[in-house]
């Protein structure tokens, strides 16, 4: 919101008050201002001229030239097109030099072979209208030479106000409202306002039904002989200040009596009324509007509506209608002021779109005692500029409200316990006088009258007192303190520990990239990846079609990054932890079930004959191998999986995680490795020149949680040397690494130890569904120190073990 | 005379070995048994007793003299290695290094754990909380009415027509379940991930990060909340950082504040806070008697504060970061730029 410092100046003295200081004290101690600019800067440049003299240009009928009078001596030759320009005015020039708004300079110049210096401005020129039919003559007798806005007294500075720190306070929509914040702040009085109603005559007023709780007051006030005026240049400006265009006088004056005093009003052409007056209801289903602003709006038994004749004349609180909105020469009006409830109001104007001046303030529970002020401001206004109007009827007021001033007990220890000041029950007393409170002791502390202006809904307790009291003390005044207490360490939080574990070991030693998800996962990558079928969390109000759906899974997001990520790289590697969300799991309080899961992808462009370690699978399962051997679970086992996981995993290319098996005991499957099925790539976008080699796993932080950590026992270091040898085994297909690996165990009685593969062939010379897989390992002992010999039968007892299952020793 | 002249061809050709190889290989044939030394000792026993003696000791001689000389050229050699080595031809300072690759962490991660870090170190417990939350929390235990703008469909993303689940709009409901299960007095935070229901562009964002904080205790003053608000940017900052307080109104807290600091990036033509010095750190307040009750705390006897900390604006803030859609927009070239 606009706030105009000249404006403000006719409710408290701003004698000697710099604006910057202003716009601080108003941001520490009320709302805050988020800038601070001079009114229209342009009308500092320019000066006023006094016409001196005005002739036809021999060469053009409609030009004139103009002697102009700027102070300077010599008056100044001004060619000048405008048609209302005469000897005798007060204008308003920009002279050589000068720089008017769009950046146009003013020059020297020859128009038609007349040498002419400077320009007489319209006020479109100067930024202040449209008003461009002809040069702007100022009023009265400014000063010549002097800068036009200080000379006609419309210079001013423009407050803008955050409209979100005005929210909850409806007694700061007008500048009446915010002069008295100023006022207690500079310890000022509030200039009085009269708001008292003129003399009424005895006609009958117009009716008002009201049928609606939504309107809980509404005034009328018949207004007659309203005669052709101009607005004066005083309120123009001030409209203008504030970013008001000004119109005519009426509307002027509607929006002048909203400026102040944050009350907005209508008014209407009696003669367009029906005779049975108005009716203030719900609109009908199918009912429509056009709108001032010649929009046709189709309303709902929600909004409310202003009536005359069986149908709507304004949409009340937001915009009135266009067949029933003042003419030029309308003398006879009908003045509204009203009371509109704030959510209906809302939500109208939401729905349609249509947020005007009027809507934002009755969003905000405006004072119901402001209306008969406005009404009373207006009229007296308007007598004020047209001493010749007249009031014919009894005011109408009429709707169910009463006054909302309220009294709260206030305990004075506890506003300074609450803000940790010393601040006396005096001080208080004066602070809570200031902005029109009433105080008065009673029973050791004091009782608080809340006028109606703040007690619409702002203040209801004693801590919003507290509040009062602090702002206009200022928080910069309290002390700090320290907050004192027990020190005790926070409870262990075993999930922090894990994800905050998981994290390091991943972007650390395995250099994968953290990355963080949208929640919402669209329905198109779920139908790509099978998973449309499962039940989902959806929002009823996504920002766009087809993206209402929470996660259950984090996984699929990683997936809409392979491609964009691989345009730009060799090879992504990426984690998220987050979390999932699964309805049909969810609790009797309505919450779904929320899972915590790791989620990584590795995707490398494609190589031909990937040796079998360099393959993105097998990169995947060793970092996951690592990461969880970190984590304190060296017992993970890598198990085929029979049933897929998930469905967009390959059929044949994938693992299950286990950990905690042991002998007999199955262990808990907690997340699985896998390819993605080939048949993605293209819908993934990752084929092509893209063409890549994608592996993917999920890791269950839940259930690793719920599982015991094997935990780091010290293993005594070997007292006598083992050696290092290497085994090939040629083994056909199908029998299993798990199984030539127990082979070796077995051959080796306890003192196989640190085996690794290091090779994986095939060739021809193996013979068809063979291959060949090489072994780095160590023969230990821990009592003795093993000889060649141990070696030799080790060799022995493997071959042995490896022909039972169809495998050879490779020489 | 024989003798002689055959030590001086030796070491002359021990001299001109050109490498340890070389040498090696004379070595062998020098002292060798079919070499020179071997071929005078093998004539040894076939000479007459009497020249048995000398014959043999010229033959140690002649050892002693070539196994010296061998041994000076392999000294020469290394020293001409050491002094290849150390002439170092070939390298250039200004050649690239090979890249090392690095993994990253989430900038969101980093802020968050830089506060972790300093909260903890204050008593803080570390909480979470759902992302899809009750209305009950989100909302309504936070003195959030019925008829809140904040309720609107513009701003809550709604899971249900009913209006019973929401996407959590703050972080703040975490502090409604905290105070449920815990006995006063606490302090604790709780980061996580917040939705608005907006249209995304460079500044605004649907998803973005919070941390919330809550102090319960006796007698929690706004002097307590100022206090702790500068220990913290102590603790993030490693100096005092100033800051102010000044009206704002949310409706769980009563009074509410937004909490300004002093610009720390500021320079001349600051856009960080465009030249006003201040930035708007933080919305804060004294803890609303209402959202103490609605948890089942009694606000006569208990009182506190509360803060919300944007963490993703607080990552923009600290790098600089131009358009909000980075930070979950998962793109590697902006998730490298964060290390580990
Ligand atoms: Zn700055």
């Amino acid at each position: 919101m606009l706030i105009s410092m000249r404006w403000l100046g006719r409710h408290v003295d701003l004698t000697g008050i710099d604006p910057e200081q202003l716009a601080l004290d108003l941001t520490l101690s009320t709302a805050e201002v988020e800038g601070v600019e001079r009114f229209a800067p342009y009308l500092s440049d320019v000066v006023v001229g006094h016409v001196t003299e005005r002739v036809k240009h021999p060469d053009a009928d409609k030009l004139g030239i103009c002697q102009v009078d700027v102070g300077t001596g010599e008056p100044l030759q001004i060619v000048c097109g405008a048609p209302n320009v005469a000897a005798g005015q007060r204008v308003a020039v920009a002279t050589v030099g000068t720089v008017l708004p769009g950046d146009f300079k003013i020059k020297k110049s020859k128009i038609r072979g007349v040498p002419s210096v400077g320009m007489i401005c319209s006020e479109r020129e100067l930024g202040l209208s449209d008003e461009h039919d002809g040069i702007w003559v100022l009023p009265g007798e400014p000063t010549v030479g002097a800068p036009v806005a200080e000379a006609i007294g419309i210079d001013d500075w423009v407050l803008e106000i955050d409209n979100k720190s005005l929210t909850h306070r409806p007694d700061l929509w007008g500048h009446r409202g915010i002069a008295r914040e100023v006022a207690a702040i500079l310890q000022r009085p509030l200039l009085p306002l009269e708001t008292s109603m003129p003399d009424l005559g005895s006609e009958d007023p117009v009716s008002v039904r009201v049928e609606s709780p939504a309107c809980s007051r509404y005034i009328g006030l018949s207004i007659d002989g309203v005669g052709q005026g101009k607005t004066p240049d005083w309120m123009r400006a001030l409209l203008l200040a504030t970013d008001q265009r000004p119109i005519d006088l009426l509307v002027d004056l509607s929006n002048f009596v909203m400026g102040d005093l944050g009350q907005p009003n209508h008014i209407f052409d009696r003669d367009q009324l029906s005779s049975e007056g108005i009716v203030v209801r719900e609109a009908r289903e199918g009912e429509t509007l056009v709108t001032l602003d010649e929009v046709q709006r189709n309303l709902q038994p929600s909004d409310l509506l202003i009536c005359s004749g069986g149908e709507g004349v304004a949409l009340a609180g937001i915009m009135g209608g266009e067949n029933s909105k003042v003419l030029e020469g309308t003398a006879r009006l009908l003045l509204e002021v009203a009371c509109f409830e704030p959510v209906p109001v809302r939500r109208t104007s939401s729905r349609l779109g249509l947020r005007t001046d009027s809507s934002a303030r009755f969003e905000k529970h405006l004072d119901p005692t402001l209306p008969l002020q406005a009404a009373g401001h207006f009229a007296r206004l308007l007598r004020e500029l047209q001493p010749n109007v007249s009031f014919p009827a009894q005011l109408v007021d009429v709707g169910d409200w009463s006054d909302p001033a309220c009294e709260i007990p206030l305990n004075p220890d506890q506003v300074r316990r609450s803000l940790g000041a010393d601040i006396s029950d005096e001080v208080m007393t004066t602070l809570l006088t200031s902005i029109d409170f009433g105080v008065q002791p009673q029973d050791g502390g004091l009782m608080v009258r809340v006028p109606s202006n703040r007690a619409t809904k702002d203040i209801g307790i004693e801590m919003d007192l507290v509040e009062e009291i602090g702002r206009l003390y200022r928080y910069g005044n309290i002390p700090e303190q320290h907050l004192v207490g027990a020190l005790v360490p926070p409870p262990v939080d075993h999930r922090r520990e894990l994800t905050e574990s998981c994290r390091d070991l991943l972007a650390g030693g395995a250099r994968f990239h953290e990355t963080m998800s949208y929640s919402f996962q669209s329905d198109s990558l779920h139908q790509m990846l099978g998973l449309d079928g499962d039940s989902y969390v959806s929002v009823i109000n996504p920002v766009a079609e087809g993206s209402a759906r929470i996660r259950r899974t984090v996984l699929p997001s990683l997936l809409t990054l392979l491609e964009p990520n691989r345009r730009q790289r060799e090879e992504v590697r990426l984690f998220e932890i987050g979390k999932g969300y699964r309805p049909e799991e969810g609790n009797d309080r309505g919450e779904p079930k929320e899972v915590h899961e790791l989620g990584l992808v590795l995707c490398q462009s494609k190589i031909d004959n990937p040796s079998f370690e360099q393959g993105a699978l097998a990169r995947l399962m060793a970092v996951v191998k690592d990461l969880l051997g970190a984590l304190q679970f060296p017992d993970l086992q890598f198990v085929p999986c029979e049933e897929a996981p998930v469905p967009w995993v390959h059929p044949v290319r994938r693992v299950e995680l286990v950990v905690g098996a042991s002998g007999k005991q199955a262990g808990t499957t907690i997340g699985f490795v896998a390819e993605l099925d080939p048949g993605l790539a293209g819908p993934l976008g990752i084929d092509g020149e893209l063409a890549s080699d994608t592996a993917a796993a999920c890791v269950s932080l839940d259930l690793l949680l719920e599982q015991e950590p094997s935990g780091t026992s010290f293993v005594p270091l070997p007292r006598y040397p083992g050696f290092k040898i290497d085994v090939a085994i040629v083994a056909p297909d199908e029998v299993p690494a798990r199984d030539l690996a127990l082979a070796i165990e077995k051959a080796g009685k306890g003192n196989a130890r640190d085996l690794v593969v290091f090779d994986l062939f095939r060739g021809e010379q193996l013979g068809a569904d063979r291959r060949s897989l090489a072994y780095h390992l160590v023969l230990q002992n821990d009592k003795k120190t093993l000889t060649d010999k141990d070696a030799q039968s080790f060799l022995r007892r493997l071959e042995r073990g490896l022909g039972e299952l169809g495998a050879e020793l490779r020489s | 005379m024989d003798n002689q002249a055959n030590l001086e061809t030796a070491q002359a050709r021990i001299a001109e070995a050109p490498d340890p190889a070389a040498l090696a290989a004379l070595e062998r044939e020098l002292l060798g048994k079919d070499g020179l030394l071997g071929q005078q000792l093998s004539a040894i026993p076939s000479l007459p007793p009497a020249e048995r003696g000398p014959a043999g000791r010229a033959a140690n001689e002649l050892k002693t003299a070539l196994t010296a000389g061998l041994q000076a050229r392999a000294a020469e050699l290394a020293q001409a290695d050491l002094a290849r080595d150390r002439a170092g031809v070939g390298f250039d300072a200004t050649l690239p290094p090979p890249q090392v690759e690095r993994g990253s962490l989430h900038p969101i991660t980093h802020v968050t754990r830089k506060l972790v870090e300093v909260f903890t170190s204050m008593g803080y417990h570390i909480l979470d909380g759902p992302e899809v939350e009750l209305d009950w929390y989100n909302f309504e235990a936070l003195n959030i009415s019925a008829d809140h703008p904040a309720r609107d469909s513009q701003d809550t993303f709604y899971c249900d027509e009913k209006g019973s689940l929401v996407l959590r709009t703050h972080t703040s409901p975490v502090q409604v379940r905290a105070m449920e299960r815990l006995t006063p007095p606490f302090r604790l935070v709780c980061p996580g991930k917040v939705f608005r229901q907006e249209s995304t562009d460079a500044t605004h964002e649907h998803t973005f990060h919070q941390m919330e904080g809550l102090v319960v205790g006796k007698d929690i003053s706004v002097g307590h909340l100022v206090g702790t608000m500068k220990t913290l940017l102590r603790g993030i900052f490693g100096r005092d950082i100033d800051v102010r307080l000044r009206p704002g109104h949310f409706p769980f807290v009563e009074p509410g504040f937004e909490l300004d600091a002093r610009c720390v990036f500021c320079s001349d033509g600051c856009r960080v806070c465009k030249g006003t010095r201040w930035i708007e750190l933080l919305p804060c307040g004294l803890v609303h008697p209402k959202v103490l009750q609605a948890a089942g705390i009694d606000p006569d006897e208990w009182s506190g504060f509360a803060f919300g900390l944007g963490l993703s604006r607080l990552v923009m803030l600290s790098h600089g970061i131009d358009d909000v859609r980075h930070l979950l927009g998962g793109d590697l070239r902006f998730l490298e730029q964060f290390s580990c």
